[in-house]
């Protein structure tokens, strides 16, 4: 009896060590990258908090397509999630740092524009199944639909049941008030304020900017309300700017932003960041909470796997970015 | 009515059901005492896995919607949104991986001990029937989810069933309803994998039991057949199957929540940069089919698997001599020694292709 019970423990012991091995079964296709979300206890305090030093770093490849296809950048991801949030610290290099944002500048006489945009960068999860995200990633959203000419691409689900969360880092409109502009995808039309003919809609709440700029677009209509203390240098924001009474106040050389970024709120200001240039690179952490409980927003489980991408702007004001191949978000138990 | 004392209450139940003779049969019959031994204790979990199998299929049956464009977000559904769905999913997951493992053991401890010689021959011929048999569960379970494994998966496995001479090609266009692994590949395999096939497995195992029944359960080595203690079935050893039914629901319940059931990406046909990667139980096929490659490729396919399961089936009509102990069978235990170290090693030639060098 005693012999028989010996080898019901080793028979137990190789199931168990199978079972393990058969529940982590899962292979991907070759070319997906898998982000792995480790569990902290503690949420991270910041960029420079030493847990990050803790977190595997993965370099995510991203390249450009069109004209950006010769352009190509690498951006180390961490990311890790506590009982409530997931958090992302994304470093990319760039040896410029841009926030003009075609800003205006005062020649003495006129106003221009001055060259230069801001720098991005998004993560676009799947809310619902989009069909073929998981294994082209950014490429069904973004040339959409590919039965059309490409410059009818548009960035769009093919159907609404499809949708897609969409957090937009912006150097000059979102990190002055230090969060990710959090929209979602669904298929193309009825676009809201100033978006194009998109699927991609504003979450509900406020934020964004709007446009510093007379009726004739000829100068600014803005400028720092000089009763106030200007909260983030370099920005004018929209609280804290009143309209230009006298112009004759300019000098040459001055500088004002030309995108104005409104206070953000509801579920559109769900996604905070923090964010440095530093030595060349940018550094960005993204939190949000696992579940907002916002209809807009994907709802994290850490028991599931999330397919995402992400795209990469450099000093630029169009879509032409640097994406991922897809990625895969997994969460460390 | 509430004086009736309980056995009068249950009488009268069995006589109103008519089941009164079956009662008092199953009150009658007796096994063999060691039925209740450890090293006996496979085909008692088998069942076990089977009636677990059965029961978390019914109820993911429920959740379960048989189209390409919503199985895979069904299955997302059960799986992550209904209570326990998880627990479920993973109780049959690992139940078929254990059934397929518990049969080898099975098999291996009638195979050493001669359990299949005479008058056991049928019991052991449809033992190795159901043996052959599971496996089409796994084919056909596998597209369900609508996943990039269970999809490529399936693929590989038609391609291989089309390069079977004769039949081959029939066969994977009858699987498949078609050119395409689609909508009609994916509902006929949902019909076999929850009717037909569980309709066969239930008839297979009935067969299984009436051979038990008629030819008795193996004597252990050395034992006297003549003075074997015999004990009631009912309530012994259905008493002892009750307690290793909820003993395995309950491990593998716990197993499930810890290790959440493998569920990959949604299935995408156009992307042909996906690999599967075999299961551990198919290892050493896949690796037989790799092995013989051009003109031989139906040794690897066909002829080899064929063969062996041929000859599993034939073992107790080619080992006729009454003798059951190792030590003097060792004519037939060294060539399945052969065999089966032969499978060992392409499955580990397998597991060091697929998964040891791809990852490294």
């Amino acid at each position: 009896m005693r012999k028989d019970k010996q080898l019901f423990t080793v028979f137990a012991v190789v199931s168990l060590l199978f079972f393990m091995w058969t529940g982590k079964s899962v292979c991907l296709a070759a070319d997906i990258f898998i982000i792995r979300a480790e569990h902290l206890q503690q949420a991270p305090k910041g960029l420079k908090d030493p847990i990050w030093n803790q977190i595997s770093s993965i370099p995510v490849s991203v390249q450009g397509r069109d004209v950006l296809s010769e352009s190509k950048s690498i951006v180390s991801t961490q990311s890790a999630y506590t009982d409530e949030f997931i958090y992302f610290k994304l470093k990319w290099k760039d040896p410029t740092r841009s926030v003009v944002k075609q800003s205006w500048k005062f020649d003495g006489v006129n106003w221009h524009h001055q060259e230069g945009n801001e720098d991005r960068i998004a993560l676009l999860f799947e809310t619902t199944r989009i069909n073929k995200f998981a294994t082209r990633g950014c490429a069904v959203t973004c040339h959409s639909p590919p039965d059309v000419p490409k410059k009818d691409w548009k960035f769009t689900t093919r159907t609404s049941a499809e949708k897609g969360d969409l957090w937009h880092w912006k150097s000059a409109r979102s990190a002055p008030y230090q969060y990710a502009d959090d929209a979602w995808l669904t298929i193309a039309g009825n676009p809201t304020g100033s978006y194009r003919e998109t699927g991609r809609r504003k979450d509900a709440g406020k934020g964004g900017d709007i446009k510093n700029h007379t009726q004739d677009e000829s100068k600014p209509i803005y400028m720092q309300d000089p009763t106030k203390k200007q909260t983030v240098p370099g920005f004018l924001l929209k609280e804290e700017a009143i309209k230009i009474n006298d112009y004759s106040i300019f000098k040459a050389g001055d500088i004002i932003p030309f995108r104005l970024p409104v206070k953000p709120g509801g579920s559109r200001f769900d996604v905070k960041a923090e964010s440095q240039w530093a030595d060349g690179h940018w550094t960005v952490m993204l939190s949000r909470k696992l579940d907002t409980g916002h209809g807009d927003d994907v709802s994290f489980n850490p028991l599931k796997r999330y397919s995402f991408a992400m795209a990469l702007f450099d000093d630029s004001g169009d879509d032409h970015s640097k994406a991922t191949r897809p990625m895969i978000l997994i969460f460390d138990h | 009515m509430n004086n009736i004392p309980m056995k009068t209450r249950s009488l009268k139940l069995l006589e109103f059901l008519s089941l009164e003779k079956s009662a008092d049969r199953l009150l009658a019959l007796e096994v063999p005492k060691d039925a209740l031994s450890w090293t006996r204790f496979c085909g008692a979990l088998l069942l076990v896995l089977v009636v677990l199998l059965f029961l978390s299929g019914i109820f993911m049956a429920f959740y379960y919607s048989p189209i390409p464009g919503t199985a895979y977000d069904s299955v997302d559904f059960a799986l992550f949104n209904v209570p326990f769905g998880s627990v479920v999913k993973g109780v049959h997951h690992y139940s078929w991986n254990l059934l397929l493992m518990v049969m080898g053991v099975h098999l291996g401890r009638s195979l050493i001990l001669g359990s299949y010689k005479a008058p056991r021959q049928m019991v052991w011929v449809t033992g190795v029937i159901i043996l052959l048999f599971v496996p089409l569960f796994i084919i056909t379970g596998d597209l369900l989810p609508w996943d990039q494994k269970g999809y490529w998966s399936t693929q590989v496995r038609l391609s291989i069933i089309s390069s079977v001479p004769g039949m081959g090609h029939i066969a994977a266009r009858l699987l498949q309803g078609g050119s395409l692994t689609g909508v009609v590949a994916l509902t006929r395999f949902y019909v076999l994998h929850i009717l037909m096939l569980p309709g066969l497995l239930v008839l297979l195992i009935a067969v299984h039991f009436h051979f038990i029944r008629h030819r008795g359960l193996s004597e252990p080595l050395g034992a006297d057949p003549v003075s074997r203690p015999r004990i009631p079935f009912y309530p012994n050893v259905v008493n002892r199957w009750l307690f290793l039914f909820i003993m395995v629901s309950i491990i593998l319940g716990v197993i499930s929540w810890h290790w959440i059931p493998p569920f990959g990406d949604p299935a995408d046909p156009t992307d042909s940069s996906y690999i599967p990667k075999p299961e551990w139980w198919v290892l050493f096929l896949n690796q037989l089919v790799s092995v013989f490659k051009g003109g031989l490729a139906v040794l690897g396919s066909t002829i080899i698997p064929a063969g062996l399961a041929g000859l599993l089936i034939c073992l107790p009509f080619i080992d006729r001599s009454p003798h059951r102990h190792p030590a003097r069978r060792w004519k037939i235990l060294l060539p399945a020694a052969a065999i089966v170290i032969a499978i060992l090693t392409l499955s580990i030639m397998g597991y060091m292709e697929h998964f040891v060098l791809v990852e490294n």
